[in-house]
């Protein structure tokens, strides 16, 4: 017997909780799936592979102002952002929400990151597990399944003609609806294309002089898409912006990959070749990320993968690690 | 009393002919409406399409550029290549969603000054008769 | 087609009349291509051409300029060599071009596989490239007479505040990824207008009002220089129709300078010249 919820019922409880917090899912926008607060639960999308972009933009938002200052009487005085919004993110797949347990890493390590301590704080996740797997999916390989239910705080899985629903913690209590019963078992989770991502680190600490890197990145573009659809990835550029009268320091997403990304004060760049530039992000997901913090940097979402121009496709580039890490 | 609108217009001048003319307008106590918002460059080739666009941004409801007379350019060429970028610019801004009139390009030479008065007070009629942007608007 | 690519590249690499070839060979999903950079003869096996091979691979030309690169071109790419020649960006003595007449690229998307021509190609009169050393297939008798921009037109047939709405609708999708910017090969400059602090024409915020800016006046400054080969409009990430900014000026150069990007590399672009006596509409 589970805890059980039908699609109708689903959609009502989503309807009453867009009326006490910012409610946000996937949403169909032309030919996109995104995540978006959502006006009308009836533009949920129910039945999606997964969305263009992470939903880290709401612990992590594209731009976001880190505080304000304001001159009153003579004096400078300092406005710090805050977080007052309530909110429930629908439809997060166990891959991303194994991605923003990653990204609590570095942001929440000492001293941590007041505003995202806000954001993880006002939202409550709910999961959505995958019943079909993407051939360019790989969680499986990075710690993470198509049923991990470990980082949300409820989980529903589609069974029928509703959902089963694990209500997993005290979060997801305060928000979780009435539920039936139902004699109902979760389909067996589907069979993900496995990686070798198997000691990738001690391959990639092997392979860092390889002249791999410099050739791989005659073709990269150095665009940034792969960091800004990442939901692992985290680097940002701060600047002060003054808007009549008040100073506003805003952060916005920024990519290692972006070619000025390493540019110092007396014009020197240590990242100007794009071989070590490219190598720098695969050394960050595969290596230097898990060393200090005890995990992948890379959760098996695919998204760099179906997103990348010319094909930079990390799955190959582990194999190729591992090849050439073993070689040495 | 509802406050009638006055436009917030922006006007790059260049400096040898068109600022000239503003000045001799002035001197001569011809008056003209008090919307603009002068700008001197150095030339109307220096005016980048840029400096049109973030006007707008920032607010502005109409922007005038105004230089010297194709032929008479102080730098001899400047007023050229602004007419190309400018001829180039202006359908674009009217594709982008801002209205025709809002942006003009003008030729008045230093002794002009009656023909500057006349060529502001007609912009800035048009810009009031469109009203303001909205502000909503992106720019 | 491809058996002459890869025999002309592998003699290229062989005389040691090029160090590098660059092409396309199949992508990870089986379907589509991908840029390939061949440094010896046996790679050129791995060399394809099909209707998925739509990157515009000049774009990384301007990165070798010292050494001598093979280059496969389609039509519209050729015309970005003669915009880099006549921009000073590339020596034509340092390509050889393996000049391929396009049979026109198919939608591209991961995994996607598709019949359906790309929307820019529908409208393509340049089929056979403008520029090479070597030309493989057959150009065609003709080029297509075809309606030339029926997509600026329907854009244009709308009131100024509904092109406002549909603007500002689409800057706010945009997450300033600059994919746009960094897969063409028009836009190069060392330090991008939006770099800028001083004057902060644009600055690092993510937000509608800079993000038209963005992609309003990158198609501005590729005015007369844009050769349309569309690559800016398929990389976006969030779909935005990129190509009726850069195309609606392409129409008003072609209307007021009778002028196209890159046909060959000695024309001037229409804004690095000028005719003293000209009527374009506008100061009169």
């Amino acid at each position: 017997m589970s805890q059980y919820i039908s699609k109708q019922d689903l959609l009502s409880w989503l309807g009453k909780l867009r009326e006490s917090h910012r409610l946000a899912a996937p949403v169909r926008v032309d030919d996109l799936v995104l995540f978006k607060k959502v006006e009308r639960v009836e533009d949920i999308a129910l039945d999606f592979d997964n969305t263009t972009l992470s939903p880290k933009e709401f612990f992590f938002p594209p731009t976001e102002t880190l505080f304000y200052a304001d001159r009153k009487d003579g004096q400078v005085e300092l406005v710090p952002a805050e977080v007052t919004e309530e909110t429930v993110i629908f439809g997060i797949r166990p891959c991303d929400a194994k991605g923003i347990a990653t990204l609590d890493l570095p942001y929440m390590e000492e001293p941590g990151d007041a505003l995202y301590q806000q954001h993880r704080d006002r939202t409550t996740l709910i999961g959505l597990s995958c019943i079909k797997a993407c051939p360019e999916c790989f969680c499986t390989s990075m710690g993470s399944g198509p049923d991990d239910a470990s980082n949300v705080d409820i989980m529903l899985t589609e069974a029928g003609e509703g959902y089963i629903v694990q209500v997993l913690t005290d979060k997801g209590k305060a928000i979780a609806p009435q539920l039936a019963e139902k004699d109902v078992q979760a389909p067996p989770a589907p069979a993900v294309t496995p990686v070798p991502s198997e000691g990738i680190s001690e391959k990639m600490r092997e392979a860092f002089d390889d002249p791999y890197w410099g050739r791989l990145a005659d073709r990269c573009l150095h665009c940034s898409m792969c960091s800004y659809v990442c939901p692992t990835c985290y680097c940002f550029d701060i600047r002060d912006y003054n808007e009549n009268g008040r100073a506003n320091r805003v952060r916005s997403w920024e990519s290692c990959q972006s070619p000025g990304f390493t540019k110092i004060a007396g014009g020197h760049d240590p990242r100007a070749d794009k071989g070590i530039r490219l190598r720098q992000r695969f050394g960050h997901k595969l290596l230097y990320f898990p060393e200090h913090f005890g995990t992948m940097h890379c959760i098996g979402c695919g998204r760099c993968v179906r997103s990348c121009p010319v094909n930079i496709d990390i799955r190959e580039i582990i194999q190729d690690v591992q090849k050439l890490g073993a070689q040495k | 009393m509802a406050v009638e609108f006055e436009p917030r217009i922006v006007g790059f001048l260049c400096n040898w002919c068109s600022y000239a003319g503003a000045d001799m307008a002035g001197t001569s106590r011809i008056t003209y409406p008090p919307n603009i918002r002068i700008i001197r460059v150095p030339c109307s080739g220096r005016v980048d399409p840029l400096l049109i666009v973030k006007s707008f941004q920032m607010g502005a409801d109409g922007v005038l550029v105004a230089g010297c007379h194709p032929g008479d350019c102080h730098y001899s060429e400047g007023n050229y290549y602004a007419r190309r970028r400018f001829a180039m610019l202006w359908p674009y801004l009217e594709y982008l969603g801002i209205e025709k009139n809002r942006f003009g390009v003008e030729w008045v030479s230093a002794s002009e000054g009656k023909r500057f008065s006349q060529v502001v007070t007609s912009f800035t009629n048009e810009v009031k008769a469109l009203g303001p942007r909205k502000a909503e608007a992106l720019a | 087609m491809i058996e002459e690519i890869r025999t002309k590249a592998r003699e290229l690499l062989e005389s040691g009349t090029v160090d590098c070839v660059i092409g396309y060979e199949r992508a990870t999903d089986g379907i589509n291509a991908r840029p390939l950079f061949v440094y010896d003869a046996a790679g050129a096996d791995r060399l394809i051409f099909d209707q998925t091979c739509t990157h515009n691979l000049v774009k990384y030309l301007r990165n070798r300029k010292d050494k001598v690169t093979g280059i496969v071109v389609k039509g519209c790419d050729s015309r970005a060599v003669n915009l880099l020649i006549s921009e000073h960006q590339i020596e034509r003595e340092k390509a050889y071009i393996i000049g391929v007449v396009c049979p026109g690229i198919v939608e591209t998307g991961w995994n996607k596989k598709s019949d359906k021509l790309r929307d820019i190609c529908q409208v393509c009169r340049q089929h056979t490239p403008v520029v090479y050393d070597f030309l493989v297939g057959e150009p065609p008798a003709s080029e297509p007479e075809v309606e030339p921009y029926p997509d600026v037109a329907a854009m244009e047939a709308k009131t100024p505040a509904e092109r406002e709405d549909f603007w500002r609708e689409q800057s706010s999708r945009c997450i300033r990824c600059y994919a746009c910017r960094q897969v063409c090969p028009g836009c190069y400059c060392s330090e991008c207008f939006v770099e800028r602090l001083d004057p902060l024409w644009v600055g690092i915020r993510i937000a509608p009002k800079e993000n038209e800016m963005w992609n309003s006046m990158r198609a501005f400054h590729l005015t007369g220089r844009c050769i349309g080969c569309n690559q800016c409009e398929r990389v976006c990430p969030m779909n935005i129709p990129l190509s009726l900014l850069n195309r609606k000026l392409e129409k008003e150069v072609a209307e007021t300078f009778h002028f196209q990007a890159g046909m060959d590399a000695e024309t001037p672009a229409p804004f690095a010249t000028f005719e003293k006596d000209e009527k374009i509409g506008i100061g009169e």
